[in-house]
């Protein structure tokens, strides 16, 4: 049985961890985008203990970079949707350990570390449907800030307002569950049986 | 002899650009329709409607499929007849710039060292340009591809030694689907897979890439016991159970397309290149009295 939850940000530890793979996932309130650059300088920024742009405790985070126009003064989110994020699997424990942050959205799915670190901090990763960039921006909102535009439109950190984005699907949760490891080895089991 | 000139290269360029971005071919449509019926997983089923119903509102909306542009390359063919006058990488790169600027691109290329982002996808060596000539054609023919990359992020190389191929090219094989397996959602499944055997590793590797961003994905290798190989890989792979986005289902790929060229006796190179389900291409062909046609 697939359920279905809405969650408001930022989000508290109690709507994480009811979360199972699988669950359809759909979000309301401010969101941030980040990607490779924007988590080296954030994780620099911290170690040095210098101020952060942003509260991240409780965030939904979304590994992505749109295709932004500017109209007058303000930014609108024209296309966008998730990017690997395997890249950002080094930063896992300082994402959620030390940002706080709950909720990961990107495609392809991570790795053991990031799973250690969702059951550890009691936070989720959930799948957001690959390519399909049209559809997502209808629930951004709003652009609220944009930091860090030196990085270039794709790095900068976007703080947007979103409304009912989903649905996003549960793929790892706090309770050690990881739907690409358990894909993964059923492939590998199928080659062995292929090919011997 | 035909000449292209600037002048007729620089139309063309800007709107193999636009439509590339923006609609999805016909082959590609085709194909994720047809799974999207055979499905079985439901949370699969879903996604495939999400993505075809996303395709379909890029193309009404004119804008990007996906937010990310990918990478372009521009493969030219010219048939026996044609003279290619113009400066046709300045003409593509300018095109690219151009539609970076009116948001059908993201600005997405940048320095490989600094990280530095152009802004308007303009770049050393960016478009790149392969071209090559094939006397039996009496046509000029283009095709512009822009390849996603986190599909880049999956790909695997590997020079094979005679003892490695094993029987039947099983070792071949083997490491296709292992690299499958291993790329997971991460190359953003259903994947097409543009396989290149053969050559020395350089050879293999633009074939790999050629294979995928040039052919239909519904066509037919002309070459029979290539097509069953393809047939054999495309079967295999469904079978994985890998699904679209990497969340389980029958539909791991949408097409396999193989180059294979003749190797030297010690080695067996072998690359393995995924392409996202955004199968984003535009490919035209130019007559011999300069009208075009679009092919896809």
């Amino acid at each position: 049985m697939v359920k279905e939850v809405v969650l408001p940000t930022p989000l508290s530890n109690e709507d994480v961890a009811e979360l199972r793979v699988g669950d359809l996932v759909y979000v309301n309130g401010l969101i941030f985008t980040m990607r490779d650059l924007a988590h080296i300088r954030l994780s620099q920024r911290y170690a040095k203990g210098e101020q952060l742009p942003e509260d991240f405790t409780g965030a939904v985070i979304f590994h992505a970079g749109p295709v932004v126009e500017k109209q007058q003064d303000n930014w609108l989110i024209s296309v966008i949707g998730p990017t690997t994020s395997m890249r950002m699997e080094p930063f896992s424990d300082f994402v959620l350990g030390k940002l706080a942050v709950r909720c990961i959205v990107g495609k392809g799915g991570m790795g053991r570390k990031t799973q250690e670190a969702l059951s550890k901090y009691c936070a989720a990763y959930l799948l957001s449907p690959p390519g399909c960039a049209v559809i997502q921006a209808k629930a951004m909102q709003k652009v609220l800030r944009v930091h860090w535009l030196d990085l270039g439109v794709p790095e900068a950190l976007w703080v947007i307002e979103a409304k009912n984005w989903g649905p996003l699907t549960v793929a790892m949760d706090a309770n050690g569950n990881n739907l690409f490891e358990k894909v993964r080895n059923n492939a590998l089991n199928r080659i062995n049986n292929l090919y011997g | 002899m035909i000449s292209i000139t600037e002048d007729l290269m620089k139309g063309i360029a800007i709107e193999m650009v636009k439509r590339s971005c923006t609609q999805l071919p016909r082959d590609v449509m085709t194909l994720l329709r047809e799974r999207w019926t055979k499905e079985s997983n439901s949370a699969a089923r879903r996604l495939l409607e999400v993505m075809l119903k996303n395709a379909e509102l890029a193309a009404v909306e004119n804008k990007p499929i996906c937010q990310s542009p990918g990478y372009p390359v521009l493969y030219v063919t010219l048939g026996s007849d044609f003279i290619l006058c113009a400066n046709i990488q300045k003409i593509f790169a300018k095109a690219i710039v151009d539609a970076t600027k009116k948001g059908y691109l993201r600005p997405s290329i940048v320095h490989p060292f600094s990280r530095e982002n152009s802004g308007d996808n303009s770049g050393l060596g960016i478009p790149d340009v392969e071209i090559e000539s094939n006397p039996d054609l009496d046509y000029l023919e283009l095709t512009l591809s822009f390849k996603g990359c986190g599909s880049e992020l999956a790909n695997r190389i590997q020079v094979l030694t005679p003892a490695q191929i094993g029987e039947k090219g099983r070792g071949i094989k083997r490491f296709i689907l292992e690299a499958t397996a291993n790329a997971g959602g991460i190359p953003c499944p259903p994947v097409a897979v543009g396989i290149g055997i053969g050559g020395q590793m350089h050879y293999a590797a633009k074939l790999s890439r050629k294979v995928v961003g040039v052919r239909e994905w519904t066509d037919k290798n002309p070459d029979p016991e290539v097509a069953s190989l393809e047939n054999e890989l495309l079967q295999q792979m469904n079978s994985l159970g890998i699904g679209p986005a990497g969340i389980g289902g029958d539909t791991t790929a949408l097409a396999v397309k193989v180059g294979m060229v003749s190797t030297h006796t010690a080695i067996c190179p072998i690359a393995v290149n995924f392409h996202c389900w955004v199968g984003r291409k535009c490919k035209i062909r130019v007559s011999l009295d300069k009208s075009f046609t679009v092919i896809s």
